[in-house]
Order: structure tokens, then sequence, then C-alpha cells
């Protein structure tokens, strides 16, 4: 743990093969382009219909034909001998080359009235035989789809050819990206772990702040046990316990995704930093009401609103006249300007939180928020929220870092005036009294709706119930009212 | 701040072994990812749009990078890599797409 960690793979590799995979893309569609150029001249229509064409030949069970003979039933009309067979031609098929013949079915002539026609007329068949070829050899039209390509255009090369060369173009960028993702993946995963065990190997191996302050560190049992628990690939969690005046402390790091090459691409435009949370649970004796929270000015407004505890009990304290205090960019939230004033001590002004200070080491520091009515299952906590500098930098965040155990000590020993106390006694009683008021009207709410649903069940029951069924359940209903209505007569037995 | 050793604030009897919370399945973050893929692979298999499946294919493996609870995650990860395997077969293996006409 005590090693140096290795240096991590820079993210130059990376745009390095995003850049080769820009290239490829634009050189494929600049072939695709010069590939189509031959079809610049045509009508919309007769591309569409050279598209539908070679879409409806079956390729498997295609067999040439005939080169001399005419596939079609003999026609009515011999052709005698004095004719010529150029004149009867048809002229759609005698075209120039660069037409794609318009018929549907490729393998029939479009001149279907002789039995015999010139083999020099016939211009389908080197397309179909080029169509031939292509199934059994699906390696070379991917070679084609890739390798650099003559962009001179050819001119017996038909509209059919481009669909085929155009449609690897999603395989080729999907593939590459998931294994530029694999690789990302890796080497993120790397960086990640660099940066966890750097801190850990700063902060939590022997003669580091928490060993000096826990009696156990790590998130298993015995003396061997992992400093360090990986929660995700971006996630890891450190675990102390043995200390006064609290149970235990859990920091939680987490990091930016780095591998994951999506959110990497994601952090590109809305950048975030790698951060670590502390949460202090303190011994339920020792902690005194103190609800107390500083953050940079922006972040305090949202804790304020967000968090119950700061919205019910405390509000934002303007700075106390005549006394060192925070620095501009910092605002505190406080139940009390005692509590305030006692929480922010000279030496924590010195280190960390004065003006010059915070100038050179509070660039990490994001928030801290003690509270004796934490919502959850530990409601007297300390936490601390810290950004986490690079891998060779981990010092720089030892001040920030060396709050915590003071923090601890400070809140386990303080005890609030009588004056203070009252107050904040009867805030809590109020508050547990507006609790208690909601949980009552949540069970009148609950019964209600039980009550309700029995009645739509009994309806439900009884509109089930035939006709005859609730004559019956009536005239029950009636003579049981006739004998309620019967006067009592008792029945006395003269001797 | 430092602590000298005449005044050690460590107890070892107070410490106590860490024991990982149970998270529910409700309390955890959506997989935004793992949805998408779903979604993508759906869509690749119901309109044969091979791009769909690709990118459902991807969407699935980021949601299997990103995957914390093995448990509770692995659910919506394998159907959506099931519906873009089976896009994916469909799309190259199966019967061509009848030609739209006119």
């Amino acid at each position: 743990m005590a090693k140096p960690p290795r240096p991590s793979a820079s993210p130059s590799h990376l745009l390095y093969l995003l850049s080769l995979l820009s290239l490829l893309i634009i050189h494929l569609s600049t072939t695709c382009v010069l590939a189509d150029s031959h079809f610049e001249g045509f009508e919309a229509d007769d591309e569409d219909e050279a598209l539908d064409s070679a879409d409806s030949l079956q390729f498997s069970n295609l067999r040439s034909p005939p080169v001399s003979q005419s596939e079609s039933p003999p026609a009515t009309t011999k052709l005698t001998p004095s004719e010529p067979d150029t004149a009867t031609a048809d002229p759609t098929q005698s075209g120039t080359p660069d037409h794609p013949p318009t018929s549907p079915d490729l393998s029939k002539p479009s001149s279907t009235g002789f039995d015999y026609w010139d083999e020099d007329e016939f211009e389908g068949l080197p397309f179909l035989e080029q169509h031939q070829q292509q199934p059994s050899e699906p390696s070379k039209a991917a070679e084609d789809a890739v390798g650099p390509q003559d962009p001179s255009p050819d001119p017996k090369s038909t509209p059919a050819a481009s669909p085929a060369k155009r449609s690897y173009m999603v395989e080729i960028v999907c593939g590459s990206f998931l294994i530029m993702f694999a690789i990302n993946y890796f080497t993120g995963k790397r960086e990640n772990e660099n940066i966890a065990l750097a801190w850990a190997a700063k902060f939590a191996t022997k003669e580091s702040i928490f060993e000096k302050n826990f009696s156990l560190l790590g998130v298993g049992e015995g003396e061997d046990s992992p400093l360090l628990l990986k929660e995700g690939q971006n996630v890891f969690k450190f675990y102390a316990s043995g200390r006064r005046y609290c149970q235990g402390l859990l920091a939680t790091m987490e990091l930016k995704s780095r591998h994951d090459l999506i959110s990497r691409i994601y952090n590109l435009i809305v950048p975030c930093k790698d951060e670590i949370s502390f949460e202090v649970y303190m011994n339920d004796d020792a902690m005194d009401n103190v609800i107390f929270a500083v953050a940079k000015k922006k972040a305090a407004k949202g804790m304020q609103k967000e968090l119950r505890d700061l919205q019910r009990f405390a509000g934002l304290l303007p700075p106390p006249g005549g006394r060192k205090w925070v620095a501009e960019e910092l605002s505190v939230i406080s139940e009390s300007k005692e509590v305030a004033g006692d929480m922010i001590t000279e030496a924590v002004l010195d280190q960390v939180f004065g003006e010059k200070a915070f100038e050179k080491f509070g660039k990490g520091f994001i928030s801290m928020h003690f509270s004796d009515q934490h919502p959850g299952g530990h409601s007297k906590m300390l936490l601390f929220k810290f950004t986490l500098p690079d891998v060779n930098n981990m010092a720089d965040m030892t001040r920030l870092v060396s709050l915590v155990p003071y923090y601890i000590d400070l809140v386990g020993r303080y005890k609030i005036s009588p004056q203070a106390r009252s107050k904040t006694e009867a805030a809590r009683a109020k508050a547990a009294q507006e609790a208690h008021k909601e949980l009552q009207n949540a069970r009148q709410e609950a019964l209600q709706k039980r009550k309700l649903e029995r009645k739509k069940m009994m309806e439900e029951a009884e509109a089930k119930l035939g006709a005859e069924a609730l004559r019956k359940k009536e005239a029950k209903e009636r003579a049981r009212q006739m004998k309620k209505s019967m006067p009592r007569m008792k029945m006395t037995r003269g001797h | 701040m430092s602590h000298n050793n005449a005044n050690d604030p460590r107890q070892p009897s107070a410490a106590r072994p860490f024991k990982a919370p149970v998270v529910s399945p409700q309390d955890l973050p959506v997989d935004y990812s793992g949805f998408i893929a779903v979604v993508f692979g759906v869509a690749g298999v119901m309109f044969r749009y091979k791009l769909c499946s690709w990118l459902a294919i991807i969407f699935s493996v980021q949601s299997l990078a990103n995957m914390r609870n093995m448990e509770n995650d692995l659910k919506q990860i394998s159907m959506g890599m099931m519906f873009a395997i089976m896009g994916l077969v469909t799309t190259y293996f199966g019967p061509p797409r009848p030609a739209s006409r006119k």
C-alpha cells in the first residue's frame, strides 16, 4: 500500500484513437461519394428502380442466362432472314453502358419478342456475373469497403454495388467504438484505482492521520483487512473506527467515470471533479444540540433549501463584526450565532478557512455539515465534502483531512450555554410535535383508505349477487324488522 | 490540529467492524444506460434497424461497466443485451426485409 502507485496512462492515446477513427470515417465517406459520382445525371425514379431491382435479386439461386437464347416463351412472330437483328432490338438495351437496365427482373431481357438476339446487345450479363461472385467472397467486399479505392468512376459499375459498400459504415463505427470502449475501460479503471490507492497511501497507512486517530482501519475484520472497499469502478470506501466521541468514520471516494467512454465524453462537455465525503457517526452522549454548516455560497443556498434539518432549524448567518471570520467565498449556516462562533475557531481560520489560508489550502473544500437531527439511520453526524487532487498532489488536502479529527474532538467536547439550549430544545420539541402530527394524519388516512376499500368490496359483492339472492335478503330483513316491531309477551303458565 | 501521544484519541474497545449497509432496489440510482439499451434493443428487434441494435449493444456494455449491485442491476442489463443480440441476429441472419415498392 505504501508503494508509490504506477503513473496512470495519459488521455492522449484516447484522443489519438478518436482522431484515427474520425479520419477513417471521413475517408470512407469520401470514397462512397466518389463511387456514386457517375449517378449524377439520373432521375430519381431510375435510381430507385435500379435499387429495387438489386434488392429483388436472389443471389443464392441465381443462374446465368444463356447468352444466345431468350428465356421468355416463344414469340408468335418469326424473324425473316432478310430483316437485320439490330433493327428490331430494343433501344433501351442498346444504349450507353452507363444506363442501368430498368426492368425489375434482370435475368430476362426487356425485349422479349424474339427467341434469339445478338450477344452484344445484352448489357446486363456482366452485372449479374459480378453479383454472383459477391456472396461467395464476403471478405473481399469487406476489404473493398475499408481499403483505399480508385476515385475514377468505373463505367461498368452499377448502382447496386454502392449500397454494399455503404452498409459496412455502421458496423465499422460501432465496432471501433466498442474496441475503444474496452481499451478505455481498463485504462480508466487503472487510473481510478491509482487515485484511490494514492489517497489511502497518504492518509490511511502507518504514521498517517487516520492511523494516529483510529484503532481500526479498513473494511474487513482483523489486521490484514483491506483498507479500501471497491463498490464500483469509480466508488471506493474507507472505514475507520475505535476513537473517542464517535462510533466510526466512513469515507466515500466518488471519482470521475474514467472507465466509461461515454461518461468521459460527457465530462468533456460538463466537467466534474473527483470527490471524497466523510461521514462521522457520533456517539449519542457526545454530541450536543448542534446544527451547523459551512459551504461555498452557491452550495450553501442549495443546502439550506434541500436539507431538512438546515431548513427547519438553521439560517444563513451574516459575518459578525469585530472578529476574524471565514473567507468571502464561504457561507455559514447555523442554528445560533453562539454555535457558529464556537465552531469557527482561530485555529481553523488560520489553517483553512481564513482569507489567506483558504486561497492556499482551501481549493478542495466543498462543504461541511454537522447535525444532531440528521434524517436517516443515524441522527448525530458530521459530514465533510472535499475534492480530490491529482495522484501526485495528494499532500495538498492534508489540512482539509485534518479538519475531520479536529472537529470530532471539538464537537464531542462542546456544550452549549443554557440559554441557547432552551431555544434549541424548544425548536426540537416543536419539530417532534409536527412529526407526531404528521404520523397521526398518515395513520388516519390509511384507516380511511381501508374503510373505503372495504365498502367497495361489499358493494362489489352485492352487485355480484343475483336478483333472487337480493329478494331473499330483503325478505329476511323484513322478517327481522317485523320481529323487532312485534310487542314482546311473556308466556306464563297458570297453575 | 495534531494529537500528542499523551492524549491518544484511540479507543480499541470502542472499535466496531464495518458492516456494509443493505441497499434496497428502490434506493439505487436509476440505470439510464440500461433503460436506453432495452429501448434500442426492442426497436432493433421490432423494426429491424441494425443501428438500433448496435446502439443497444453499446449502451448495455456501458451499463455493465457501471454496474454496482450484481443482483439488482443484472436483470435489466441482461434484458437489454438479449434484445440487442436478437436484433443483430435477425438483421444479419434473418430473411431480408421486403424492398419498398412504389
